[in-house]
């Protein structure tokens, strides 16, 4: 078995890319990482995508990013697990590289979800929900995480502007993101008097969706940071069976795995970037990764505990990029251990990224080492 | 024992608006619309409801309170005159809403606001001959009004739906006879999203001519007199009309009030009359005899005779909402959220 | 034109219609949505299961950032129902939110879910209201 080393990587700044097609906007990412590794030459491309058929009417999106760059006869797979394609497809791309099969490999994430209308990216979020018993009825990803927000608030005892703690530190975070969506602080009386999207969650509880594309080069040889360990977990219970509703099984099972390949304990985490697409499922994600007991996030963010958590600004402030979310993840992560700008150098070796794709459906967990 | 209802349900859409907004609206005097009609308010679908809906609700409820297995319904017809769909039954939507077999014999019938009570003499016939063991017959609109006429006074949206057989019967058929002639006094053209009236000429030639005949045909042609109703209940397109017939047939007032469910939720319909018979149903006793004379414009009536049986007491006693019950349950809207549950204002689709 | 699928639809019939769920014949555990195999005992005969029609509201939210199917319906409320021995996601019509409290009793109603445009199929399904 080889080892896994992130050689390159590169991300765009996420927003309103009204003047690139996605193919494009990848490739251009890509160039960049394939640049910062040193130009191997990589023999596959997975790529991470939640709304290429919907929002641009493209499938095999990598066929069509390698000739942009004129990468021919390579692999190309698209990999989709909504909003958690990116960890997905690093997951796969990182167990060919770990098979021995390939030497160097590509992982690029894209996603323009600002090619269509906000009712459709409700539409093209929905679809990450139970097309049959859940989508059809009009149920979103965003109804679920505000019932499970408030299961979480009631059980807990907390109140809602406890919970208001999370999209604050994450403006915070993201205000010295230049790369991030939303570049500006808030305060809780700014999340209190947003409006409700569906209550309990406020505009500053969703991660406003964003055009985005990230990519890094993945090799058997020494590069700026080692994959530790990896895990992909699904939660087969269906939403409305779950037993609890205050907590990620999907991240909880990956990133006990993902650790124990890794050796490491929660103690052992410098920083880590999670799936927090309502700042609900960012406290559940850094409970999940042990980063605070469960129920005692909120708990840890009222006392001022200094959470090294989504530095990025998190999908709030960085903005939800959907498929590519995860392949950021990674390069934000690197970075942070790296001390690259604009990150400053986080006081550890470990990194842990949590890519999350609908709500608790499957969550993939990577853990990362200077 | 004789073919009669063995249970019915009803149902009515929660909203209501109230006469004096649609007047405000449309610069006309309440007080003298109420004086005119007796509608003080009427039920309004909610933006998910249509006939087909509303007809589901009724039939569950018909089912549940004679606790009727749905497999043993051998024919449902539905009579309505706002059916979703131009080509496309309800009834066989109904089929799979409610759990009957495929054996069934389905179909939607029209004749305005009587083509529900042809569903019952139909399924009495198919009951009789021993063809099906129990029918279920429904009755379903949420009607139209162009709005400012006065029909949007008026025209509203609800069901019944009765389940008949021979076993278990809360109420039998004695007599059952019919009125019908070629009288244009009310009709919707293919395409045409409301209806055209003749005013004045809904009255004599129409209502009154064939309620009014088709009573006395029934009471003449099997011997009833007044008096041996405890009941009458009438077609009731206002809150006028089944109080006249009521006097030129004789009937005092207060046989005929308890089927008069107008004056609160507006003519329903083929859901009409059907539904004052429900709410006498609630309250009725073994032994009580019923004048049930139903009217569709173009025109017809149906009278049926019924005598209640003491099985009337256990289907009273049915976790099944009451008519009276719906009555009282409503949330009032304002004129625009009215058009918009009648889907009335142009989108795009 | 886009159309819905009327066979995605059809197939649905009897779950949107009538709530008709799955349950094990060898451990009586009840799925909604169904299963191919049952996941406690792991049997793989399974029979249809009627869900009640009445039952509790376990917890809602009023959702107000839709899809473009109920653009006019807004806001959609978003209630978990207990029914019997599964609970079921679905809308909640008919009901005053601020008025809406876990535990209340609830009714399963027939209503319109989608309509597919000004020409295609009138899709009907389940939703819940409070028990009047
Ligand atoms: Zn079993």
């Amino acid at each position: 078995m080889q080892d896994v080393w992130i050689n390159g990587t590169a991300m765009a700044q996420t927003g309103r890319h009204y003047g690139l097609n996605a193919d494009e906007m990848a490739a251009r990412v890509l160039e960049e990482a394939l640049k910062d590794a040193g130009y191997p030459e990589i023999e596959a491309l997975f790529v991470a995508s939640a709304t290429a058929e919907q929002a641009d009417k493209q499938q095999m999106l990598g066929a069509y990013i390698a000739s942009r760059l004129g990468l021919d006869k390579i692999a190309t797979y698209r990999v989709e697990n909504a909003d958690g394609s990116g960890g997905a497809a690093l997951m796969a791309a990182a167990m060919a590289v770990r098979s021995g099969l390939y030497n160097c490999v590509g992982v690029v994430g894209v996603d323009k979800p600002n090619d269509v209308l906000s009712n459709q990216q409700q539409d093209i979020y929905s679809t990450a929900t139970d097309a049959v018993y859940e989508r059809y009825f009009g149920v979103t990803p965003a109804a679920q995480a505000a019932i499970m927000a408030k299961i979480y608030l009631a059980k807990y005892e907390y109140k809602y502007e406890d919970l208001a703690l999370w999209p604050v530190l994450m403006h915070k975070n993201g205000a010295s993101n230049p790369y991030a969506y939303m570049r500006k602080q808030a305060k809780v009386e700014d999340v209190l008097e947003s409006e409700l999207v569906s209550d309990p969650l406020r505009l500053y509880d969703v991660g406003p969706m964003a055009d985005g594309a990230a990519a890094v080069v993945l090799c058997n040889k020494k590069g700026a940071a080692k994959l530790l360990g990896m895990w992909t977990s699904t939660s087969a219970i269906p939403f409305n069976n779950r037993p609890d509703y205050d907590v990620l099984y999907s991240a909880r099972e990956a990133a006990e795995r993902a650790y124990r390949m890794a050796g490491i304990t929660p103690r052992d985490v410098a920083t880590a970037e999670v799936h927090d697409s309502y700042s609900i499922f960012g406290v559940l994600a850094a409970e999940a990764l042990g980063l605070a007991p469960r129920g005692g996030l909120l708990a840890a963010l009222k006392s001022g505990a200094d959470l090294k958590v989504n530095l990025s600004g998190g999908l709030k402030s960085r903005g939800n990029v959907m498929g590519a979310t995860g392949v950021y993840q990674a390069v934000e992560v690197v970075w942070q251990l790296m001390g690259k700008s604009p990150f400053k150098r986080v006081d550890g070796s470990i990194g842990v990224v949590h890519s999350m794709g609908g709500v608790d459906k499957v969550s993939t967990v990577m853990v990362l080492g200077l | 024992m004789k073919v009669g209802i063995v249970s019915w349900g009803a149902y009515i859409p929660k909203y209501r608006i109230r006469t004096e907004d649609i007047a405000a609206t449309w610069g006309d005097d309440p007080q003298r619309i109420i004086d005119i009609y007796l509608v003080y308010e009427k039920s309004v679908e909610g933006y998910d409801e249509d006939a087909v809906t509303i007809a589901t609700e009724a039939a569950r409820r018909a089912l549940r309170r004679g606790n009727v297995d749905p497999k043993k319904i051998g024919a449902v017809y539905s009579g309505t005159e706002s059916k979703p769909y131009a080509v496309k039954p309800i009834s066989s939507i109904l089929i799979d809403a409610l759990g009957l077999p495929n054996n069934v014999f389905a179909v939607d019938m029209e004749f305005a606001c009587k083509a529900a009570s042809d569903g019952i003499v139909a399924i009495t016939g198919l009951v009789e001959s021993g063809r099906i063991e129990y029918g279920l017959a429904v009755g379903t609109d949420t009607s139209q009004g162009e709005p400012g006429e006065h029909l949007d006074y008026s025209a509203s949206s609800g069901g019944v739906a009765y389940v008949i057989g021979k076993d278990g019967v809360a109420a039998e058929f004695e007599a059952i006879y019919t009125y019908n002639s070629d009288t244009p006094d009310f009709w919707r053209r293919e395409g045409s999203p409301y209806p055209m009236h003749g005013e004045g000429f809904t009255g004599e030639p129409a209502y009154f001519r064939h309620v009014v005949g088709a009573a006395k045909g029934v009471m003449e042609k099997y011997g009833y007199k007044v008096s041996d109703f405890a009941y009458a209940i009438f077609h009731q397109p206002n809150g006028r009309f089944p109080m006249r017939a009521a006097t030129i047939l004789g009937f005092p007032p207060e046989k005929v009030k308890p089927g008069i469910v107008v004056t609160h939720i507006g003519n329903t319909y083929n859901a009409s009359a059907l539904m004052g018979l429900a709410r006498v149903l609630e309250q009725a006793k073994p032994g009580d005899k019923i004048l049930l004379v139903t009217f569709g414009s173009g025109a017809g009536s149906n009278a049926f005779v019924l005598n209640v049986t003491d099985a009337v007491l256990e289907r009273q006693k049915a976790d099944v909402p009451k008519v009276d019950e719906m009555l009282a349950d409503k949330i009032y809207v304002d004129y625009a959220t009215y058009l918009k549950n009648r889907k009335m204002i142009k989108l795009f689709e | 034109m886009e159309h819905e699928s009327v066979p995605l639809y059809w197939r649905n019939i009897p779950a949107y219609y009538r709530l008709v769920a799955k349950r094990c014949k060898k451990c009586g555990e009840v799925y909604y949505p169904p299963v191919v195999k049952c996941t406690k005992c792991g049997s793989a005969e399974l029979e249809d299961y009627q869900l009640p029609h009445e039952g509790e509201l376990v917890e809602f939210t009023v959702l107000r950032s839709v899809p473009t199917d109920f653009l006019k319906q807004k806001p959609l409320v978003i209630g978990l129902v207990k029914l019997g021995p599964v609970k079921v996601l679905g809308q909640i019509v008919d009901a005053m939110p601020e008025k809406l409290k876990p535990g209340q009793r609830m009714e399963v109603v027939f209503r319109r879910v989608v309509v597919d445009g000004k020409y295609g199929l009138v899709m009907y399904g389940y939703k819940f209201r409070p028990r009047p």
